[in-house]
């Protein structure tokens, strides 16, 4: 077994590291307070190549393998969740399926300009009645000649309001049932019918943006059918394998800069004669950040190093999801806790920390989601 | 067309270096960096190519493992490097590395303009640069803020104690950067990719006359302490006084 890093996957992550530190870190309060979307910051990353990592070179990817791209997200979100996040549901649930199970004129058409930073992804599978529940769906999307018909309303829509290439999800044959009665389409920004609903004022990751979508009569040539017919429920399931690598990554990268924030601050503050980074108690939470960000790390990096290898990884992903989802969450408290009233307060950047974190163990499949799919897998 | 050498050095990144009992450094988590004036230079070189054209070589003297430096360098834009290696080339000091970059390059790398960092981030020494011209038998300017490439000369602006000079010299030169120069570039993804594929040509110890022996020999190196001396004056005239006389005691006035 190989623990290490290649040379070159070591340069990206510190090519990663110093571009945060450039661009993002100047910005990372500025856009959570104003919840902006961080336009040019997702400029720059999609100039330099950062925006379609993992697929081949000649839809515009950088062909790198998927643990380089999750190393990377883990970078980003260090310095901001929301940024990571961005890079991250852009990659693996707008980008990704259409890599998967797009055809060839789909990926010149689409995935192309995703990759190459021109244009920003975002999925619709979520609605108002049908978070985990994915069943409980009612967008309707009827044949109609040589086009569909999409009507409904999707919520909690990632990269909604500023998106440019939705991957939209519905029924084309609702008596079918789940399994076979899906479908996914593609539908590019400005195709009459679709348009962007309320914004949701969030928590954490502020400067994502997050919107309901309504369709009504959306119509869209057939040829934005990714896949065929019935593959919806398929697709959505496959992307989550990607995409929860990436959060369990992000999840990582925002529990580091928890231990960073904390090692920092324990060191400096004085209290009773001496920097509390003296007192035991302080020693052992970070003691036990440090051990569970560092596995964390591991069990994200084995899920992405599994589907390099062409093994099968969605165990292991719901796994990295859910545990690093939860050690986030909880090691951002302790951090706030660690740094006192001043943690509780803007300014310090573990108060962004905390209400960043929660959220990773929630979307891309509820905490107790991968559960049922973890124990789905070891109980069979 | 200027054909660009810009040499680079592989350090230890003093970021990660702690400080243990009595003064000893602790060196056990270190990680390397390019030298952070090298990158000024790899980065000057890549903005004279792109507005004179030629081409940008690196060139590095260092241990057989030091592969990551080479990945680096090749990343920040030249077409290819050099890699002057040997398990001996190790902590070398600025005579042993002026004598082994001339030898490499002498005979077997064509150039018209070399570029170093003004100075190491670990030894700070500023001698490799003139050393190396000198041994090339090339004039060197140090300092330099601004180059600009006319015809068969260089025209350099340097930064002294006294002001901006302004110098040119003929080609083949050797210049050495300041760090006001311009501010390197972070490579880009598809650059770090690429680096990997750029040709590497490796010199070793046999290619190379030698022998270099070392004429400093470092005996120790330690931690820099501050020790305050806690002494407190008055803001009154005998406080002022008492202040400037420990001041001249001292040294400082």
């Amino acid at each position: 077994m190989d623990f290490k890093l290649s040379e070159e996957q070591e340069l990206v992550r510190q090519n990663m590291r110093e571009f945060a530190q450039t661009y993002v870190d100047p910005i990372a309060v500025e856009i959570d307070e104003n919840s902006r979307y961080p336009e040019e910051v997702i400029k720059r990353l999609g100039a330099m190549g950062w925006m379609g990592m993992p697929y081949p070179a000649e839809y515009g990817g950088a062909g790198t393998d998927y643990l380089t791209y999750a190393v990377a997200v883990e970078e980003l979100s260090r310095s901001c969740a929301a940024t990571g996040f961005t890079m991250s549901v852009h990659t693996g649930l707008a980008a990704g399926p259409i890599f998967y199970f797009g055809n060839e004129e789909q990926k010149k058409k689409y995935l192309t300009p995703l990759c190459n930073g021109q244009a920003l992804g975002a999925f619709a599978l979520t609605e108002p009645g049908a978070g985990t529940d994915v069943g409980a769906a009612t967008t309707m999307i009827t044949k109609d000649g040589d086009d569909y018909i999409i009507n409904g309303t999707k919520t909690f829509t990632s990269n909604g309001p500023n998106g440019d290439i939705y991957v939209v999800f519905g029924w084309t044959n609702k008596e079918a049932g789940g399994s076979k009665g899906m479908s996914a389409f593609i539908v590019p920004k400005g195709t009459p019918g679709m348009s962007v609903g309320g914004h949701f004022k969030k928590m954490g990751i502020r400067a994502s943006q997050t919107s309901e979508m309504v369709f009504k009569d959306c119509r869209v040539p057939k040829e934005n059918l990714i896949g065929q017919e019935g593959m919806g429920l398929k697709i959505a399931m496959g992307s989550f394998d990607n995409g929860r690598i990436g959060i369990a990554a992000q999840a990582v990268g925002i529990a580091q800069a928890a231990l960073d924030e904390s090692i920092s601050y324990a060191k400096q503050r004085i209290q009773f004669g001496k920097p509390i980074s003296k007192n035991q108690a302080i020693q052992w939470m970070i003691a036990d950040m440090a051990t569970e960000v560092q596995a964390g790390r591991f069990m994200y990096m084995y899920a992405a190093w599994l589907k390099d290898q062409g093994l099968p990884y969605t165990k292991e992903a719901s796994m990295a999801k859910v545990w690093c989802a939860e050690m986030c969450s909880k090691h951002a408290s302790k951090a706030v806790q660690i740094h006192g009233g001043y943690g509780y307060c803007k300014g310090f950047k573990v108060e962004r920390l905390m209400r960043d974190a929660k959220i990773t163990e929630i979307y891309e499949g509820t905490s107790e989601a991968q559960r049922m799919v973890i124990a789905g897998n070891v109980l069979r | 067309m200027p054909n660009i050498l810009c040499c680079y050095k592989w350090v230890i990144d003093e970021a990660y270096i702690r400080t243990g009992p009595a003064q000893a450094l602790d060196m056990s988590i270190v990680d390397y960096k390019i030298s952070d004036y090298d990158k000024n230079a790899i980065e000057e070189a890549m903005l004279l190519q792109e507005r004179f054209g030629g081409s940008v070589a690196a060139i590095t003297i260092g241990r057989p493992d030091d592969t990551k430096g080479l990945k680096d360098a090749l990343s920040r834009g030249p077409q290819k490097a050099y890699f002057v290696n040997d398990p001996s080339f190790e902590d070398l000091e600025p005579a042993q590395t002026a004598a082994i970059l001339a030898d490499a390059i002498s005979g077997r790398i064509e150039y018209d303009l070399i570029l170093c960092g003004e100075g190491s981030s670990d030894l700070y020494a500023q001698q490799v640069g003139p050393r190396l011209a000198e041994k090339l038998g090339i004039p060197c300017v140090s300092y330099a803020v601004a180059i600009n490439i006319e015809e068969s000369r260089i025209k350099v602006e340097r930064k002294t104690e006294e002001g901006l000079e302004v110098v040119a010299a003929p080609l083949p030169v050797l210049v050495t950067v300041a760090p006001d120069i311009n501010s390197p570039r972070i490579p880009g993804l598809r650059d770090t990719l690429a680096a990997s594929k750029k040709p590497v040509e490796e010199i070793g110890l046999a290619d190379l006359p030698g022998p270099y022996e070392a004429r400093i020999q470092t005996v120790g190196i330690k931690a820099a302490s501050l020790m305050r001396n806690g002494q407190k004056f008055s803001a009154d005239q005998a406080g002022v006084k008492a202040l400037v006389e420990a001041l001249q005691k001292d040294g400082a006035l």
